[in-house]
């Protein structure tokens, strides 16, 4: 973050001196309204854990409480027992994985094409993929699942993962980003005869791992989330994903909220690690000069 | 146990075993799409799928299952891509919605000799279409009032009996409001369910929608009147399921009355920390009309082994599979004379529910609804809460609803 | 690959054999499409057109379609009581939460990157929501929302009499706002963020120097610096909030009355709702067209505020 601060660093202590007191308070202050914000952000996880650890039928109390009357730890065991989320969450791993790893190799291949070739069309074809984002996928689904019959796919993680991982929303965000890398960088390699994939695999994809970090959780997130496509492919409980076994507990005989808050609290975990994780790739920064804004 | 169980259903099965074609019948696998949920659910119907092979050795069923709230719209996109398995569960609600999906049985029973008349008749009603016959039921039951036995004896009142009228349920409701409780709760798409019961008329007599008739009128307000009028039921917003919420609120003990139907029995018996009670609905001036729901199997059109299928369907709707459902608690059977089973499980220890049961079964009535009845539910889920609020009067909103499900 | 010697010659080539550069380059893009372009015609062109078709049927699902031209687009414009109802909600709904989120995830970012220590934990917890299943938020919200729950007992204790939201027609949309910010925001904070981070220090320290102010520094110097992705994050959030149905679906099922039904509600519950494929395919190329436009709008509205450093 601070990789770039060196110019300055001479005028720096004077100024740092004279207002340290207030610069401190200031800092407590910004620090502890920022957390005021974020509690107000975690409320509805703080009301999903405490619905998870009470019995069913304290869930809907009116008033409601706060906290539950008795604590149930136990309801995190019982909704992972009820189902088998071990699968689920084998399935839903491999399938959001899958999705991601593909997406980026072809995202970024694209984007490549997209920012920096010339050839005959490129705008239209980068208009038509922009275009079809503006489809609501709902329309897809059906069309979709043709398709994956027809290939034979239907209950296969292929196709669970295939008919997901080309979303021109990867290639939209690549090129944005790669539009900002300084073609000075790309030029001298070239004049030394580096192949355009050598370019992009050791200049390009280097300096926009922050992109490329985004979008691998943007992706990752979405598909770990996905309930229609997952729905409509998947039969029975083998290849079934998180989010159609959280469904499972809301049968004909009433919804077991309790087992529902359980078990996707449970389910965010891998996507907390995720996120947590990949802040190292995207808020690594880049210690060349090139701005986000170069083109 | 193997054998008996094979003798017994075979047994049963009679005619359809008899004769010299068992025994060239090729190996046939069939699939079953059906919906399911926990583990114990999806176990149960693989025990029927099963008992199937077992009458049938030359048949394996494949088990297809689906989460209950999915399962409806799986089924269409399946449809439309010609990948609907050969039996297909179906619920009486959605039968008018899909009866196309499914074979015609009618030729079946009369070639057979199946005997239907061993199914409760409102359920045989359910799974029909024009009175042609489209699924054998599994399941049967009408809606009855579940009501928290507590609440009744603390405001020393008389339990509810079969019987009672409306107003006596209104007098019950009022005495058991206060103090931030409330006596009933209102579903809004329990509507029809309430009009039913106390003799309205909400589908004339071409079997179309007719919200706006003076009976439907009377009926809609006195329905929205309880939370309108009498202010015994609480507000219920629009949005994913009202009726949950209700259900929620009737099991943590703030609503003292609500409407649902023996397939949940169970599980509310034992969520609930109070001793529950069943009494059937209360009737208008004349007597009481109980609708029920319940579901069933059919076959699809498209199966290449419709044949098999139907011997299927015989067997997972047949006395033993019944039998086996209704002593895990599973389902009030549709075959009569196997409904003492659920009796013994289910009902034990729910005040009332056996002579609930049987009073609102012998006055039982197959649910009218139309085509779209899924879209009809779903608008008076969207539109009854700005009745409730007073925005809009019980008959602006019932003319807005018909008006929509009409042009759909 | 078999470009490198020809590139390099080309750098330096006389015009005539630019040409020759320009096919090895169109070559070398088609290669670098291909992958995209093949699954982007398997699973989006052939599903797009598809639907396009279908908009022109009466088809239900259940039974077989049969071809009615533009009775679909007939019926939507002039028959269909909801239909601009529910347009004038998609805009509403669009106008007020593309900027609210906007807004809130611009501040957020920039209020985070202002932090001495805990930055990290900030980011990941204004993503949190970002990855809530569906039906969790839903429950969550519902039992929030709902009446006599969680909302209404903290405003009766305040003793403010507020409204249920979701039994107001005209707030109905607001809680839909609401929960739409707290499960999206985190996507743009984070977008807005990682560009933050990316904007040399010593740009600003310059700034500083000359005595421009926090607010001079942000929006003369970082705000047109990060401005390609101010502009990628509002396009998308456009997009997608035009297409809203989730928290729809998850919270008001478009009540009450019509309150918050959106175009994107109205395709499923049509499609899905009522398995009138047709008719909801036609609402969802009409939708498509309004998208469309609105987005040629942005794009053509960047040169005036996206600052491409050249």
């Amino acid at each position: 973050m601070t990789a770039n601060a060196l110019p300055t660093a001479a005028a720096r202590p004077r100024r740092k001196q004279k207002n340290a007191g207030l610069k401190l308070f200031l800092d407590i202050l910004n620090h502890g309204a920022l957390t005021l914000v974020a509690l107000a952000f975690l409320f509805p996880f703080f009301w999903m854990v405490s619905n998870a650890v009470r019995s069913d039928a304290e869930v809907l109390a009116v008033p409601p409480r706060l906290l539950p009357t008795e604590w149930q730890w136990e309801n995190f065991a019982e909704a992972w027992l009820r189902l088998p989320f071990g699968r689920f969450f084998l399935n839903s791993a491999i399938v959001a994985g899958g999705v991601t790893a593909i997406t980026i190799v072809v995202s970024a291949l694209a984007a490549y094409a997209f920012a920096r070739l010339r050839f005959p069309g490129r705008d239209s074809i980068f208009v038509a993929y922009l275009g079809t984002l503006m489809i609501p996928q709902v329309m897809l689904v059906i069309p979709l699942f043709l398709i994956v019959n027809q290939l034979g796919w239907v209950n296969t993680y292929q196709g669970m993962i295939l008919p997901m991982a080309f979303s021109s929303f990867g290639a939209f965000l690549l090129r944005q980003f790669f539009l900002s890398i300084p073609r000075e960088l790309e030029e001298a390699a070239l004049i030394d005869g580096a192949s355009r994939l050598r370019i992009l695999v050791s200049i390009i994809i280097p300096l926009s791992l922050p992109a490329i970090g985004l979008l691998a959780l943007f992706t990752f997130i979405g598909q770990w989330n996905n309930f229609l496509w997952p729905l409509v492919v998947v039969n029975g409980m083998e290849y079934a994903t998180l989010p159609l076994g959280l469904s499972m507990f809301q049968t004909e005989q009433g919804t077991s909220w309790n087992y529902i808050m359980a078990g996707a609290a449970l389910s965010m975990l891998p996507g907390l690690v995720l996120a947590v994780i990949l802040q190292q790739v995207i808020y690594k920064g880049i210690t060349v000069g090139a701005g986000f804004g170069g083109r | 146990m193997k054998t008996t169980a094979m003798l017994a259903a075979a047994a049963l099965l009679g005619a359809a075993l008899a004769g010299p074609a068992v025994a060239q019948d090729q190996p046939v696998t069939i699939t079953w799409q059906m919906w399911g949920s926990d583990q114990n659910d999806i176990a149960a119907w693989q025990h029927l799928a099963d008992m199937v092979s077992e009458a049938h050795p030359e048949i394996t069923v494949q088990l297809q299952t689906t989460p209950w709230n999915d399962y409806w719209t799986k089924l269409p996109v399946l449809a439309a891509s010609g990948q609907l398995g050969d039996i297909v569960a179906m619920q009486s609600l959605r039968m008018p919605n899909f009866y196309s999906l499914l074979e015609p049985l009618d030729e079946r029973i009369s070639a057979d000799g199946f005997d239907i008349d061993a199914f409760d008749a409102s359920i045989i009603g359910g799974m029909s279409n024009d009175g042609v016959v489209y699924g054998l039921p599994y399941d049967v039951g009408p809606w009855m009032m579940f009501y928290n036995k507590d609440k009744f004896e603390e405001a020393g009142l008389a339990l509810p009996q079969p019987g009672w009228t409306l107003d006596e349920f209104k007098q019950a409701a009022v005495a058991l409001t206060g103090d931030g409780g409330f006596g009933f709760g209102v579903v809004p798409n329990g509507y029809s369910i309430f009009a039913a019961a106390l003799g309205a008329d909400y589908i004339n007599e071409e079997g179309q929608l007719d919200l706006t008739s003076t009976s439907a009128l009377a009926a809609a307000d006195e329905f929205l009147g309880l939370v309108t009028r009498e202010k015994v039921a609480p507000l219920v917003a629009p949005g994913a399921s009202p009726g949950d919420i209700i259900a929620g609120r009737f099991e943590s003990g703030n609503i003292a009355m609500m409407v649902d139907g023996p397939w949940s029995l169970i599980s509310k018996r034992d969520t609930v920390q109070f001793e529950m009670g069943l009494a059937p609905l209360p009737r208008g001036e004349g007597d009481l009309k109980a609708v029920t729901a319940g579901s069933g199997f059919g076959i699809s059109t498209s199966s290449q082994n419709k044949d098999a299928a139907w011997k299927a369907i015989q067997v997972i709707t047949g006395p033993e599979a019944l039998k086996y459902l209704a002593e895990a608690g599973r389902a009030l059977p549709a075959r009569k004379a196997e409904q003492t089973y659920w009796f013994d499980v289910a009902a034990a220890g729910v005040e009332g529910a056996r002579e609930a049961l049987e009073y609102s079964l012998s006055h039982s009535a197959t649910y009218e609804i139309t085509s779209n009845w899924n879209a009809v539910e779903n608008l008076f889920t969207q539109y009854y809460p700005l009745a409730m609020t007073g925005s809009q009067s019980p008959e602006q909103t019932m003319q807005t609803i018909q008006s929509l499900a009409q042009s759909q | 690959m078999t470009e490198t010697v020809s590139t390099r010659e080309a750098t330096m080539a006389p015009p005539r054999r630019r040409n020759r550069m320009s096919a090895q380059e169109a070559r070398t893009a088609l290669v670098f499409l291909l992958p995209s372009l093949l699954g982007f015609i398997a699973f989006m062109l052939f599903p797009i057109i598809a639907s396009l078709a279908i908009s022109f049927t009466n088809w239900q699902l259940i039974s077989a379609p049969s071809f009615v031209g533009f009775a679909n687009y007939q019926r939507l414009f002039t028959l269909d009581p909801a239909f601009y109802t529910v347009l004038g909600n998609t805009l509403f709904f669009t106008l007020e939460y593309l900027v609210l989120n906007i807004v809130l995830s611009l501040g957020l970012a920039v209020w985070i990157s202002s932090l001495k220590r805990g930055q990290r934990w900030f980011r990941v917890i204004f993503f949190l929501p970002t990855f809530t299943p569906a039906i969790a938020a839903s429950v969550v919200w519902l039992l929030i929302f709902t009446p006599g729950g969680f909302m209404d007992t903290v405003f009766q204790t305040l003793a403010l009499h507020v409204p249920n939201l979701l039994l107001d027609p005209k707030l109905a949309m607001q809680a839909v706002i609401i929960v739409t910010l707290w499960a999206n925001v985190g996507y743009n904070m984070v977008l807005f963020n990682a560009a933050l981070d990316l904007v040399p220090q010593s740009y600003l320290e310059a700034a500083k120097i000359d005595g421009a102010s926090a607010w001079d520094r942000f929006w003369k110097i970082r705000l047109p610096l990060i401005s390609p992705t101010v502009f990628f994050g509002t396009v998308m959030t456009a997009i997608t909030s035009l297409q809203v149905f989730d928290q729809i679906y998850v919270v008001t099922r478009g009540g009450p009355g019509s309150a918050t039904a959106t175009l994107g509600f109205a395709i499923y519950q049509n499609g899905f709702g009522n398995y009138q494929m047709g008719y909801a395919s036609a609402l969802a190329w009409v939708m498509f067209i309004i998208i469309m436009a609105l987005t040629a709008l942005q794009f053509w509205l960047q040169r005036k505020w996206v600052h491409y450093d050249s």
